[in-house]
């Protein structure tokens, strides 16, 4: 923050030097004395800690006991939508994969015997090491079944295979289901009843507003649509 | 009742003016009109559509198909025309020019239709796309992003119908995203002669199926796949096994039969993923049979990759190199103690058996060759034929033009069981019968591209390359020389015929220094003497060597991908003429 500074001549006292030495180090053994014996506010957001005597003008983050919490829209480690009844939402149509600008997404398709979702992901594996974090494959998912909304960095790890997360380590999280969902228009012998009333129950009819800032914040290709046609608006009118 | 009078006739002075006379035809013999302000002149009886396509002006259809029966059910082609009754719109397909007519395709009027029509078709359609296999080759999809590209207005739910219904044994049937075009219908009646699709109930229940009892089981019933122009029928083999947008073609052709149809082999990285027909008037039109459909297989299954020295237990695996070496000092023993036979497969690329009938006669003073293959198949009336070997006629053509004379095969299981036969250099591995004798003689050299009899009872085995994986000709039944590009670098350590047999002749000695099938054609065709043709031209399609964009997969590329191998293909309709085929009657 700049402010204005008073380039006045030094007066008399300032000009014999050492009252001033001595006032800096006051100054500084306060700083020193607040730090030492007093505690930051935890508020994450360092502006709106409180200042003043009392409280810490320290901000290092303690990091193993104390972890900053990314911001909401904060694009994590991937994680596939789980259905209520516990299988992933994905059908398996590649459209993260062609999307991916790292490539860093294998899946191999299968075939539900006998049954109308027909198809789902027998291997889908993420190269978390390759993945540029981007979120193409979030915005490219016509059926909302692969989002980064864990809140988790890629963990640290010794061997790269640990970094190969595989259909099994991504379904986690809470699960979703929308009205449009083609396994709920119809019986199928996978889906057990009660899961498949459940599902029913608690679909939603669209992803809503705040499920897209959930999953990638700030990256909105429908907003940044909305936003352009905007800006296309302002330039035409006079 | 006799004397009764007729009521007279008017008299002939208040006869009406009638019509002007037609103004003179602008060409003779000819219709000529103007499709969006462009005068073109056709002959009588082309439809709006036909001429539309000859001047690359566009006019979205579906049911519509250039070797069908015209239909005119999808009303998507509707057109203004200036002789249309009451100015209503025409469709495309059906309506023929006539002289000085005016038709418009791109007014407001003609926008609204062909939006308000796909609107009509995706009604009940799922928009299943995400699990659908014709997603990337849909017109569906095209269409709706060209034409449409609105939000469904649909506010109940959709119908439901059966979403996976198995017509037969290659062909599987999704009702919902069906917009009964009815093209199979039409393709099972007109082309295959085999009625076995119909259209049951009626109004949007309406419903492709078979008769009820009987499977879809015609022996050209894959062609209603590539005809259908949403994903309703989609093939067994094929289907969920990759995205079509991943995949790039290769213009190959089916080693099915003699016939020789042209194929697109799609593929990505080292694996073929399905063959489809490609277009050649001459010899398949646009359809292929099912049993033709299913011999990518042997691309990707079963293969031999590596060199084997010794038989059954004995058997190890060795370099390339070593077991050419081997293969040499086997052949040039077994010459030096007479009873060195030769058996060629004539499913084995005319350069291949060039290479290796250009070996054999120069560096083993072989004057005779014994012919394996395939055994004979069914045969039909419209592509099928007996023989089950591509190459039959080029492996004729090259024997003639070594001054080899061409045996049987049995001829070949009797000598070797008369103890006449001591060695045999097999090139190509595939058998007519059962190996019999050959199966203990005490030297045999195959050159196999996949596992099988001989493959197992080789004493020295040496990897090939199959179609998928060398540029080169195959010589069809009528003599027609067709070239085939290789889709992907060979796999393993497996090389083409020519190359192999290449690297024996070196071992042997000869002077055989080509490197690529496109080597051994320059070397070797002029002992042809243009059997095949004053139109033959073997550069009609490029080389793997030349081919731009051609870069072997750098590894570990997830699906294969690169930038820019989509689609090496031309679009329909822009290859060029030299498309490396003779015409018959050389």
């Amino acid at each position: 923050m700049a402010y204005q500074l008073d380039n006045r001549p030094l007066d008399l006292r300032e000009r014999f030097y050492f009252p001033e030495v001595i006032r800096g180090i006051g100054t500084l053994a306060g700083h020193f004395l607040r730090n030492l014996f007093f505690s930051r506010d935890a508020n994450p957001d360092i502006l709106a800690r409180p200042r003043g005597l009392g409280y810490s003008d320290n901000v290092t983050l303690q990091y193993p006991e104390e972890k900053a919490p990314y911001p909401p829209g904060y694009r994590g480690l991937h994680r596939l939508v789980p259905r209520e009844d516990g299988s992933p939402r994905c059908v398996a149509c590649y459209m993260c994969a062609t999307a991916c600008p790292a490539q860093c997404i294998y899946i191999e398709a299968a075939e539900v015997p006998g049954d109308p979702i027909e198809k789902y992901p027998a291997k889908f594996v993420i190269d978390e090491l390759r993945c540029v974090v981007c979120g193409f494959c979030v915005e490219a998912c016509p059926k909302d079944a692969i989002r980064m909304d864990t809140g988790e960095h890629a963990p640290p790890s010794l061997e790269r295979v640990h970094q190969l997360l595989d259909e099994k380590a991504l379904l986690r999280g809470p699960a979703v289901s929308y009205l449009s969902d083609p396994w709920l228009r119809r019986p199928a012998p996978s889906i057990p009843a009660e899961a498949l009333a459940a599902m029913t129950a608690s679909a939603r009819p669209y992803p809503d507003a705040s499920d897209e800032y959930a999953q990638t914040p700030g990256f909105s290709v429908k907003a940044l649509a909305a936003e352009a046609r905007e800006r296309a608006e302002r330039a035409g009118t006079p | 009742m006799a004397e009764e009078k007729k009521p007279e006739a008017p008299a002939a002075a208040v006869k009406p003016a009638g019509p002007p006379a037609p103004p003179p035809l602008k060409h003779p013999g000819m219709v000529t009109a103007t499709i969006d302000g462009r005068e073109v002149v056709v002959r009588p009886g082309t439809t709006v559509i036909q001429a539309a396509l000859g001047m690359g002006i566009e006019i979205p259809y579906y049911c519509w198909h250039k070797r069908l029966s015209v239909a005119a059910n999808c009303r998507q082609c509707l057109v203004e025309m200036s002789n249309a009754p009451g100015g209503k719109l025409m469709p495309g397909c059906q309506a023929t020019l006539a002289e000085g007519v005016a038709v418009k395709t791109d007014t407001p009027k003609v926008k609204d239709q062909q939006r308000a029509n796909l609107e009509f078709l995706l009604l009940n359609h799922p928009v299943d796309c995400s699990i659908c296999d014709q997603a990337g080759e849909c017109k569906l999809q095209d269409y709706y992003l060209q034409y449409d590209a609105r939000p469904s207005r649909l506010d109940i739910p959709k119908n439901v119908k059966a979403k996976r219904v198995a017509l037969g044994p290659t062909v599987t049937l999704d009702q919902e995203r069906c917009i009964l075009c009815t093209r199979c219908v039409r393709f099972m009646s007109e082309v295959a002669r085999n009625p076995q699709l119909g259209i049951a109930n009626r109004g949007t229940h309406s419903e492709i199926t078979a008769f009820p009892g009987k499977p879809l089981d015609d022996p050209y019933a894959g062609n209603v796949v590539d005809i259908c122009p949403v994903g309703a029928l989609t093939s067994t083999d094929f289907r969920f096994s990759g995205r079509v947008w991943f995949m790039s073609s290769a213009r190959s052709i089916c080693t099915g039969c003699s016939r020789g149809c042209n194929v697109s082999l799609d593929y990505m990285g080292e694996s073929a993923y399905r063959l489809r027909p490609r277009e050649n008037e001459a010899v398949n039109q646009e359809w292929m049979c099912d049993q033709g459909r299913l011999t990518y297989k042997p691309y990707n299954t079963d293969r031999v990759l590596k060199a084997r020295l010794g038989r059954g237990a004995e058997g190890q695996a060795a370099g390339r190199e070593a077991a050419v070496t081997a293969a040499a000092a086997a052949l040039t023993a077994a010459r030096g103690q007479g009873g060195l036979a030769l058996l060629a497969s004539p499913v084995a690329a005319l350069e291949d058996l060039l290479a290796a009938f250009a070996v054999a006669s120069e560096g083993l003073g072989l004057k005779e060759v014994y012919v394996g293959g395939r055994p004979d198949g069914w045969q039909d009336q419209f592509l099928k034929r007996a023989d089950e070997n591509p190459n039959r006629k080029g492996l004729e053509l090259a024997a003639q033009a070594f001054g080899l004379t061409v045996k049987p095969f049995a001829a070949l299981l009797a000598a070797a069981g008369a103890g006449t036969v001591k060695a045999v250099w097999a090139v190509g591995a595939e058998l007519p019968a059962a190996p019999g004798a050959l199966a203990s003689l005490p030297t045999l050299v195959v050159q196999a591209s996949n596992g099988g009899p001989l493959a197992a009872a080789a004493t020295v085995l040496l990897p090939a390359s199959p179609v998928a994986e060398a540029d080169g000709t195959f010589v069809n039944f009528e003599g027609r020389a067709q070239r085939f590009e290789a889709a992907w670098h060979p796999r393993g350590e497996a090389r083409p015929h020519a190359d192999l047999a290449a690297s024996l002749g070196r071992a042997l000695g000869l002077k055989t220094p080509w490197r690529s099938n496109r080597e051994a054609w320059l070397a070797l065709s002029p002992r042809l003497a243009g059997a095949l043709g004053p139109d033959f031209k073997w550069d009609s399609l490029p080389s793997a060597g030349r081919r731009r964009g051609f870069v072997p997969l750098a590894a570990g590329t997830v699906d294969g991908r690169l930038p820019g191998q989509k689609e090496r293909l031309a679009p329909e309709g822009t290859e060029p003429i030299e498309r490396g085929v003779a015409p018959s009657g050389w």
